[in-house]
């Protein structure tokens, strides 16, 4: 079955009026990841927007077809690693354990339980979806956000042109830990991204597996909620997002970029970059040449 | 969908499956003349509002928020944005 036939024939596991803003891709990732892993799911999604736009509840009741629980922002992976303990301990291992969060819960508040539970090989899935800031509460930066990108705590000003410091690498150091599998994916190469989260689902079996999927946010982010994939799609082939993943050890790229876009041309398509000065789309670019030889050089080991 | 549907209740008045196909200002329309059935409307639909039906890819609007996505990506621009007009 290819991956169309599996997405057009899998349930749904997400209630379907669910207040996410147009063309979100937080949303996209959410059903996608759930509709491959299935009924026999738990899943923890702690605050932010996806469970801000109604996949949790209370009461025996939610905005999901399966259990839900909503961690705290700082403890999802610890959260998760209790519930996967007492599975396994009452013979249910089948169970697929799978976190989607943020990238304010996943590399920043989160990022301590999130080291521990991958140092520790805690049986999960554990997805971060990456729309570079806190949207649920109105866009302030993360460690994740690029620099030079405008958010409601980076401002456009005298005093600053946006945020000062360049992203935090999360999928890289993840990688770094002695965990099962580690992947990057985008949801505009939606087949690559079917197929990481088959392969991370069946190593969260054995062990801690990461996923970290860029999702482009047109309220955030400022462009048309019709643009969603076309960004993503930017944002891989000029390497600002690069496909790969690691497994048994070794890196691989899983989406060669053999002529890259300019980083430019991903940039320009957004308001929120768009007070950067030339200087800034340099340096920019930089980052992402020298983020890209250095996936290749891991990948050449 | 006027009926409010009961699914995650928070404090009395309870949460509801929303009705986001009235936030839509377009309708997205297929022309079927013109689709090859290649299904990736329906991969890159976030509502899930595209669904297969009797080997054929249709559009729902009981949830499709209008989000233009599917029109986009169609490699045989074959969905059309129309305004929304009177409502739905
Ligand atoms: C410790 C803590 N601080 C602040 C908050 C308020 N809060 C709720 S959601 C959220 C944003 C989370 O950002 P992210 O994880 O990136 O998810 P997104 O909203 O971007 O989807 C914040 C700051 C909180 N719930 N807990
Ligand atoms: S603010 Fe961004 S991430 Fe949050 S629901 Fe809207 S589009 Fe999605
Ligand atoms: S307009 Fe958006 S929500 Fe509606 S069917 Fe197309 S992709 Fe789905
Ligand atoms: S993307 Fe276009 S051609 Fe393909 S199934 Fe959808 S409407 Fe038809
Ligand atoms: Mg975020």
């Amino acid at each position: 079955m290819n991956y169309i036939e599996k997405l057009r024939t899998s349930e749904d596991m997400v209630t379907p009026g669910m207040s996410a803003c147009q063309g979100c891709c937080g949303e996209l990732v959410l059903r996608r990841i759930l509709q491959i892993s299935g009924k026999n799911t738990i899943v923890c999604v702690p605050p932010g927007c996806m469970s801000g736009a109604g996949v949790v509840g209370w009461d025996y009741q939610t905005g999901m077809k399966i259990p839900v629980h909503i961690p705290l922002l700082t403890n999802t992976a610890s959260f998760l690693s209790g519930v996967s303990q007492m599975y396994q301990r009452k013979g249910r291992g089948d169970v697929n354990m799978i976190a989607v969060a943020g990238d304010g819960a996943t590399a920043d508040g989160g990022f301590q339980s999130l080291s521990g539970a991958a140092e520790r090989n805690e049986k999960m899935l554990y997805v971060c979806y990456d729309n570079e800031g806190y949207m649920n509460t109105g866009f302030q930066r993360s460690s994740t956000t690029t620099k030079g990108s405008r958010t409601s705590t980076t401002p456009i000003g005298e005093a600053i042109n946006g945020k000062q410091q360049p992203s935090k690498y999360v999928a890289l150091i993840m990688s770094m830990h002695a965990l099962q599998y580690c992947a990057t994916a985008s949801p505009s190469h939606m087949q690559d991204m079917v197929a990481k989260v088959e392969r991370g689902l069946a190593e969260s079996k054995k062990g801690f597996a990461f996923i970290h999927v860029i999702a482009p946010c047109p309220t955030g982010w400022s462009f048309e909620p019709d643009m969603s994939i076309q960004i993503a799609k930017k944002a891989v082939a000029s390497n600002m997002f690069p496909l790969w993943e690691k497994y048994n050890g070794n890196y691989y790229i899983t989406v060669e970029n053999k002529k890259p876009i300019p980083v430019k041309e991903f940039l320009q398509s957004m308001g929120k970059y768009k007070s950067l000065t030339d200087d800034d789309i340099a340096q920019i670019q930089k980052e992402a040449d020298t983020k890209y030889e250095t996936l290749k050089k891991l990948a050449s080991e | 969908m006027s009926k409010r549907v009961h699914i995650s209740p928070l404090a009395n008045e309870g949460m509801y499956i929303l009705d986001t196909a009235s936030w839509r200002t377009e309708r997205p329309v297929m022309n079927k003349e013109k689709c090859i059935e290649c299904g990736l409307c329906l991969t890159y639909c976030p509502v899930n509002a595209i669904i297969f039906d009797e080997n054929k890819y249709k559009i729902t609007y009981n949830y499709c928020k209008g989000c233009g996505i599917c029109a986009v990506e169609c490699p045989k621009k074959a969905i059309d944005m129309v305004p929304e007009g009177g409502g739905k």
